[in-house]
């Protein structure tokens, strides 16, 4: 399947973006589990997820896929930073989303745990929310 | 009736950091969790806190065995930011590199896994051979492990002897062939440790999405070097060992040959190289963006996420290691198994512990 055919299928109005690591797709308020389940039907492997905060206190998560040694990425928005879990389509989401709600806080629904991974069972969640040294350049 | 037998994080059968909780049924294993967290550096934190170049130091540290795979994806990342073309000499030099680490970690786990199966000899012969490797690491580098050897835009130190590590790896590889793939391969203890134990289907590999030796020990045909070549694998020629067995023993098979892959890609490189400048030798400035780089580390994919804002320190970096996708599907691999094989399965995916807390 190709960037444009993804695209369409995922219903995203902004135009793929081509660099050198491979395709991004930018979409804020872009269906994730839909997005994982036309993913893991054309095979593409799940490379991980990235978290960035944002100003508003939102966090930007860019999910890095790999189809056939292309790298696609597909970038959203949190809402209320909450977003559908995708463990249950796609599996190797479960420690990511975890890692991700350890450090920024964000909140995966419909998933049966969101156990800290590598945070103390006792430690508040958003690590690198919390951590902060006054100098944030976010 | 069940009970539960927790495995760490102190423990002779996993000597790191590590704990798995296993809910047995008399000698089987019904069920098993995972925890990984005693490791925990915040290095990616600490990554958005430290310019460019002090950065290439940190990303050294995630990993002891495969820190030169760490710095090169770094690079690679910041000179897609801003565009730089590392000489092909330096590209040369990165993969000897990142070759000559690839056998010292596969030897290493050979080592291990013998010795977990009780084959001191075996052990004893792998460390030897890796540590003749650790030797030419050495005189490339000045270092045995942190080789510091990438920087933006090419490498530090270039290769002066090229004769003397060609010698090094023939007999290592003359060694691997005359002793550690007859063991491996005919051994009747190994065989009967290793043999259907720890199965991973294909089907979990690609679910979970292991990377790597595990991935390709499960019939996935995937490694980085040759799906998204980066410097110039594509101007060599290797072979991608896969085992579609995917137990404990395709793990030893698919490492072992690939030993031998790699003295084929350092000697390919050695001979290719050309005289050559090995870096740019100017200081970078990053423009605002953001880019991924990856490239195959001796466990597998290793994935970074850089985003720049123009200034001389990352917006953010994230690092995912090969360790990190590799560690769930030992949850997979030990239920039904006999609890005994458990420390040889855990291993069996070479664990990185420090890799996947960061």
């Amino acid at each position: 399947m190709d960037i444009e055919t993804i695209r369409i299928e995922l219903n995203i109005k902004q135009a793929s973006k081509r660099q050198t690591d491979g395709w991004w797709l930018e979409d804020p308020g872009l269906d994730v589990t839909a997005m994982a389940r036309l993913m893991t039907g054309i095979k593409a492997r799940l490379a991980t997820i990235t978290a960035r905060p944002l100003e508003d206190g939102s966090n930007r998560l860019i999910y890095h896929w790999d189809l056939e040694g292309t790298v696609i990425n597909l970038a959203t928005v949190t809402r209320n930073n909450s977003l559908p879990s995708i463990a249950n389509i796609c599996p190797a989401a479960n420690w990511i989303e975890r890692e991700i709600h350890d450090y920024f806080a964000v909140d995966f629904t419909g998933r049966e745990d969101l156990q800290p991974l590598l945070l103390r069972s006792d430690s508040p969640s958003g690590l690198f929310h919390w951590k902060n040294d006054g100098g944030d350049k976010r | 009736m069940s009970y539960v037998i927790p495995i760490g994080p102190y423990h002779p059968a996993l000597e790191e950091p590590y704990k798995i909780e296993l809910t047995c049924d008399g000698e089987r294993v019904k069920d098993a969790k995972q925890f990984v967290q005693f490791n925990s550096r915040g290095i990616e934190w600490l990554l958005e806190r430290r310019n460019y170049i002090r950065d290439i130091a940190l990303t050294e540290r995630v990993c002891g065995i495969c820190s030169h795979l760490h710095t090169l994806v770094f690079c690679m990342a910041v000179e897609r930011l801003a565009d730089i073309k590392v000489p092909e000499r330096a590209q040369y030099i990165r993969i000897i590199m990142a070759e000559l680490e690839r056998l010292v970690s596969h030897l290493l786990w050979l080592g291990i896994a013998a010795e977990i199966v009780g084959f001191q000899t075996v052990f004893m012969t792998c460390f030897a051979l890796r540590e003749k490797l650790m030797d030419v690491s050495e005189n490339i580098s000045g270092n045995r492990v942190h080789f510091s050897m990438n920087c933006f835009g090419g490498v530090y130190r270039d290769i002066a002897d090229s004769e003397s590590i060609s010698r090094a790896i023939q007999q290592v590889k003359q060694e691997i062939e005359r002793t550690l793939i007859p063991v491996f391969s005919t051994d009747r203890t190994i065989r009967a440790r290793c043999e259907g134990v720890g199965v991973l289907s294909r089907e979990q590999a690609q679910a979970w999405g292991a990377v790597g030796p595990n991935a390709r020990a499960s019939g996935v045909p995937q490694d980085i070097r040759r799906a998204s070549p980066y410097a110039t694998y594509d101007q060599l020629e290797f072979q991608i060992p896969v085992e579609t067995s995917g137990d404990v023993l395709a793990r030893v098979v698919v490492r072992l040959l690939e030993t031998l892959e790699s003295i084929r890609i350092i000697e390919q490189s050695l001979n290719r190289m050309r005289p050559g400048p090995i870096n740019i030798n100017k200081y970078i400035t990053v423009p605002q963006g953001e880019t991924t780089a990856r490239a195959e580390a001796p466990r597998g994919e290793c994935f970074y996420y850089v985003a720049s804002n123009g200034s001389d320190t990352p917006l953010r970096v994230k690092i995912r290691t090969p360790s990190f996708v590799n560690m769930p599907t030992v949850r997979l691999m030990v239920l039904g198994a006999n609890l005994a094989d458990v420390p040889l399965i855990q291993a069996s995916i070479d664990p990185c512990y420090s890799c996947t807390s960061r």
